[in-house]
């Protein structure tokens, strides 16, 4: 048993920096922060030293509205890493917030076919461990 | 400028296989030396070396390959980044450093044991840096995926078909079957494509670039050094590179405001002006093509049709060889031929310019190569 445990692959987890601990801190607490630029006023994700849009450094985190939509999917399959191949297929989406930027995540309800183009999502968050709750999203009814 | 001051004299290969059992350095300075053969050069005429570099894993510095060659002195070196996307960047800046007088003979080169060395990011470790802790915890680990989530939003937006997509893997396999050089040759069918296991929805197994073994190389020099040397020269029209906005690797387009405003746009834009061509003027192009979909991206990026109208370019046969209007790929590319981070598609551009390519465009004077159309990247125009 002791082995088997062992053997089991984990989940890769975030590597959490200066730079990204805010947005890791706030997953925890089930809120979805992006940096905000003073200057031009764009967000961006994921999160940099400086505005990637008018190369401003007064940047700061702002929590936004988790609401976002679809916006495209793949479906993985074998060669993986080991934790994913033993869960494949593993779909994987990007969606874009309804502040503009878009993201990697998971959908943690809904099956990949049922999947559309455009539909509506809101935030979920899932505790993976003692430090990291992954930012998911779900249906938004 | 630096548009006809230089050209290729010189291309060399090893054999392209799964597992070449010999370290990368070894089949580097194999390549370099056949490629210096082939101009009638030698190790004492080199004076310049470019390389492709990738993130994270750097074999065959300059350093140990001109010590091994017996290169008595280099004045000008250096490594471009990034992977597939450099693919024409080494023979950049070899043009620049020999059209400046800064060196004579440059060689430029590639190295790679991707077949037997395993995948980068199957080295992922328990915590993942950088950006890449956003993505690969969700599963988002390799290119495939990548690019697999980029090529759904483009059929979704421009309605390409899984179909289209296999057209390019059965066009490059029609030529690879003439190359004897070609790691896969035998031919197969828009169906074997489309039922070939999925890897990465939308992508089959045979959208997929091959994995394998090998090294080429060329060798740049003056055009005027050039027209004393073996073999017919293959001028340097246009040479350039492009990033674009906002950019990241590969995984990053999503994170554009459009996914579609690839770096090869730009490099694109920039080596028609320096060539003072456009996409009219091309007998033959080599694009990069790590998936069968960025083929697509490309004959749209260099001008061949409008964005979105790639698909049924290339459904109606314009890509193929003999009979397209543009023929692509003719040595079978990275889905055929070999994976050398897309550096034979430089040496196979030569052979077409020289009229010695195994699937030979007729007539062909004006060669065009593309690097990996996603990430930072570079393109070259060469004539005859």
């Amino acid at each position: 048993m002791a082995e088997q445990t062992e053997m089991t692959p984990q989940r890769p987890l975030p590597e959490i920096t200066p730079l990204t601990e805010p947005f890791w801190t706030a997953a925890q607490s089930k809120k979805l922060v992006v940096q905000l630029c003073a200057k031009c006023d764009k967000y961006q994700f994921p999160p940099e030293l400086a505005c990637t849009h008018c190369g401003s450094p007064d940047i700061a985190w702002q929590e936004v509205s988790g609401r976002a939509t679809l916006y495209s999917w793949t479906v993985a399959h074998p060669p993986m890493l080991p934790y994913f191949q033993e869960r494949s297929p593993w779909p994987v989406v990007a969606v874009e917030l309804e502040e503009g930027p878009r993201m990697i995540a998971g959908i943690v309800d809904t099956p990949v076919d049922e999947y559309v183009f455009g539909m509506s999502l809101v935030a979920a968050f899932e505790k993976i461990s003692e430090d990291v709750t992954l930012v998911m999203f779900r249906k938004d009814a | 400028m630096i548009r006809d001051k230089t050209a290729i004299v010189g291309i060399g290969t090893t054999e392209y296989v799964r597992d070449i059992g010999r370290p990368e350095l070894q089949t580097a300075l194999e390549a370099i030396r056949a490629a210096l053969d082939d101009a009638g050069l030698t190790a004492n005429d080199v004076d310049a070396m470019f390389k492709i570099e990738t993130p994270g894993e750097e074999p065959n510095s300059e350093l140990e390959v001109a010590r091994n060659l017996g290169v008595p002195n280099l004045r000008a070196w250096g490594g471009a980044g990034y992977g597939g996307g450099a693919a024409c960047a080494p023979v950049v800046h070899a043009a620049m450093t020999v059209a400046t007088g800064m060196a004579d003979v440059a060689v430029a080169f590639r190295s790679r044991n991707r077949g037997s060395g395993g995948r980068p990011w199957a080295r992922t470790g328990a915590r993942v840096p950088g950006i890449g802790a956003f993505e690969i915890p969700y599963g988002l680990v390799g290119p495939v995926q990548q690019l697999a989530i980029v090529a759904r939003r483009y059929m979704h937006e421009y309605g390409a078909t899984s179909e289209q997509f296999a057209r390019v893997a059965v066009a490059q396999r029609a030529c690879a079957s003439k190359n004897p050089r070609a790691y896969f040759r035998e031919a197969i069918t828009v169906e074997d494509v489309i039922s070939s296991r999925m890897i990465a929805d939308p992508l089959h197994l045979l959208d997929c670039s091959l994995e394998t073994d090998g090294a080429c190389a060329v060798i740049v020099t003056s055009a005027e050094r050039a027209r004393d040397l073996k073999q017919p020269p293959a001028y340097i029209m246009g040479a350039s590179q492009g990033m674009g906005p906002r950019h990241y690797m590969m995984n990053g387009l999503i994170y554009k405001e459009d996914p579609f405003d690839f770096p090869t746009i730009y490099a694109a834009r920039d080596v028609y002006a320096m060539a003072e061509i456009g996409p009219k003027d091309v007998d033959v192009a080599l694009f990069y093509d790590v998936f069968s979909a960025m083929v697509l991206w490309q004959l749209e990026a260099f001008g061949f049709c409008e964005p979105g109208e790639a698909g049924a370019f290339v459904e109606e046969g314009r890509i193929d060889w003999p009979d397209g209007d543009l023929p692509v790929n003719t040595h079978g590319g990275s889905l055929s031929e070999a994976y050398v981070h897309g550096f034979n598609h430089i040496l196979e551009a030569v052979r077409q310019i020289r009229g010695t390519a195994d699937c030979q465009v007729q007539d062909a004077s004006v060669a065009l190569v593309a690097a990996a159309a996603v990430v930072p990247s570079s393109a070259l125009v060469l004539r005859k």
